[in-house]
């Protein structure tokens, strides 16, 4: 096999190889931990609403299931679980091969560089959303009650599209990232924890220049619909583009950070550490 | 790929699928469609027509055994006269003959046709037929065969008929009649999918109504000034489990967003001033505490916990109060009854 001769099928046989490494490696543990820790919270939510207590209550006023869903989807997924795993995954694709020292063996083989990157990126968008996704459908199935979900079922729909969104475009971004800088980690924690939050609570335009502002303009049915916390949320997230734009910019964001990623892989020598 | 991270991939998809399929289901067929979860209603909805407004179920039985309504008739023990005048026109007794109970009201209210706006009561439970025609017919009833059924009726007034042996429907004599003719036909209330689709949400717990709000208040029952002042609802629903205490869930649906907003906020200033109002007392900051103001898009829902202890509560303030003595007005000068001699 040349290497220009089909990057897909390159692609297919890099995202075989590294979707068992990224499910079975020590990231795992901590994936499980984030991703099992709403899933804990619903059960207990749940056993304590089974007892007849409420599990949430805001000003005193019981929380319904559905809000409490919509509310797990807000502060843990959105803002937290989906970010977190951009960047860790993202950036360890190409940054751990050049720790470990293994990315000669990935060069050396009859493969472009841009097709190990994006096989690499599969991998991750499989072993994420398979994650994540599953994770969702429980914590859902565990609190909403039956006679609700015709109710809820499209919001739920549209969460997991969403999520599957933001974690492709949370993946490029930081994949492109860890392709680029030296210590993307780093880099990656600042923009999540630091830029993304201190920018959102910011009057005016900053906030355009995160992922979260676009990604949370396509779920402002599953933003609380009560008061208390629901209208600290409103307020801080009163300001959103539409969800066409925010769809587009996020698409354009995976497919340039992508491209770029992708670029950068096939020119940059590589020096590892002896 | 090896095989445990086959195993992996396969149970995350198999989640989705499951989930999505379960969902799906549930929204676009109803669960209770397949028998999974819930049912079709209770069975007496063979009998009520397809334009019913009205519809409600209470499982007598359960209600009567319940702590709360023991707890009740010590406190009150004159609750039970409804049921005590019903035994009077009719000859059955609520307490012991009947099991549960659906009722509806049919058709737009016509306030120049009292008769339409009673309601019909299906029963089910045991009944002496024969003790309970002869009764009727002691009092001027008669007998007649309709549609292969007995149909009892007196003055015009109250008819009704042992549809099955453990099923008694009463009502006006047409309404009986129109009940009668809806099961042989088949056309039933169960064909109308708004009505069905809140049963199906709210067939549970032991007492459940579902009403067509903006149809019942189309007709002329309620004056202009009123109607006017009464928020755009469309739907109400409600069911209730009740116990030893009463927890229920009322769901409105409102004719657009706006006034589901609107109406969202009316409760929640209620709520609000419902606790301010409760803070000194401890039982009753817990029943207002147990409100829980949910619902999206056009669909606004109150759940309420009456704990035991709030019960007992109104039964202590109850028994607190000096029994109410009749008391001439100052100034008047009408003639004032006699009290009984002290014994």
């Amino acid at each position: 096999m040349s290497k220009s001769s089909s990057p897909v099928a390159g692609a297919a046989r890099i995202f075989d190889l590294s979707l068992g490494e990224l499910l079975w490696s020590r990231r795992t543990i901590f994936m499980a931990l984030v991703v099992g820790a709403p899933v804990l919270l619903a059960t207990v939510a749940r056993i304590v609403q089974a007892s007849g207590v409420a599990p949430l209550r805001v000003n005193g006023s019981r929380v319904d299931a559905v809000s409490i869903f919509g509310m797990i989807i807000w502060v843990l997924f959105l803002r937290f679980i989906v970010p977190v795993l951009g960047v860790f995954y993202g950036t360890s694709l190409v940054a751990d091969e050049v720790e470990d020292k293994t990315i000669t063996y990935l060069f050396t083989r009859p493969l472009r560089r841009g097709a190990v990157l994006l096989g690499k990126y599969l991998a991750y968008l499989a072993c994420t959303t398979l994650v994540v996704l599953p994770s969702v459908m429980i914590v859902y199935f565990m609190l909403v009650p039956f006679g609700e979900i015709p109710r809820s079922f499209t919001a739920l729909m549209t969460d997991l599209g969403l999520l599957a969104v933001g974690i492709a475009t949370y993946g490029a971004l930081f994949t492109f990232v860890g392709a680029w800088l030296k210590r993307p980690l780093v880099v990656g924690l600042i923009y999540v924890f630091g830029w993304e939050q201190f920018a959102m609570l910011m009057p005016g335009y900053l906030r355009r220049f995160t992922l979260a502002y676009y990604l949370q303009a396509l779920v402002p049915h599953a933003m609380p619909a009560d008061e208390g916390v629901a209208s600290l949320l409103r307020s801080v997230f009163s300001e959103t583009p539409s969800a066409g734009l925010s769809l587009l910019v996020l698409v354009t964001v995976t497919v340039v950070s992508l491209f770029l990623a992708m670029r950068v892989i096939e020119r940059r020598e590589y020096v590892l550490e002896q | 790929m090896t095989k445990r991270t086959q195993r992996f991939v396969f149970l995350g998809v198999a989640i989705l699928v499951v989930g999505l399929g379960t969902g799906l289901v549930a929204s676009y067929v109803g669960l209770p469609n397949l028998g999974i979860v819930g049912s079709d209603g209770p069975a007496e909805l063979a009998y009520v027509p397809p334009d019913a407004t009205v519809v409600a179920f209470a499982d007598v039985r359960e209600v009567m055994d319940s702590q709360l309504r023991q707890k009740l008739l010590k406190i009150s023990p004159e609750a039970d006269h409804g049921a005590d005048s019903f035994q009077a026109e009719t000859g059955i007794n609520m307490q012991t003959d009947v099991d549960r109970i659906v009722a509806t009201i049919s058709g737009t209210p016509d306030p120049s046709n009292p008769a339409n706006m009673r309601p019909l009561l299906l029963a089910r439970g045991r009944f002496d037929t024969a003790r309970i025609e002869a009764a009727i017919r002691a009092k001027g009833g008669t007998v007649e065969e309709y549609n292969k059924q007995r149909l009892i009726t007196l003055q015009n007034e109250l008819g009704l008929a042992f549809v099955e042996p453990d099923l008694a429907v009463v009502g006006v004599p047409a309404s009986v009649r129109r009940a009668i003719d809806t099961k042989a036909s088949g056309n039933n209330v169960t064909s109308n999918a708004d009505v069905m689709r809140l049963v199906r949400d709210f067939d549970s717990g032991n007492a459940w109504v579902v009403a067509h709000i903006e149809a019942v208040t189309s007709g002329n029952v309620i004056p202009a000034e009123i109607k006017q002042q009464l928020p755009p609802i469309t739907w109400l629903a409600l069911n209730a489990r009740i116990d030893d205490g009463v927890s229920a869930m009322v769901r409105a649906e409102a004719r657009d967003e706006a006034a589901a907003n609107n109406l969202r906020d009316v409760i929640r200033g209620l709520v609000a001033l419902a606790r301010l109002q409760t803070a000194q007392h401890q039982e009753l900051a817990q029943l207002v505490n147990s409100l829980e103001l949910g619902g999206q898009g056009t669909t606004v829902s109150l759940g309420l916990t009456i704990p035991p202890a709030v019960i007992d509560m109104l039964g202590a303030l109850r028994g607190a109060q000096p029994p109410v003595a009749p008391q001439g007005i100052p100034g008047a000068t009408g003639p004032r009854r006699r009290l009984p001699p002290a014994l």
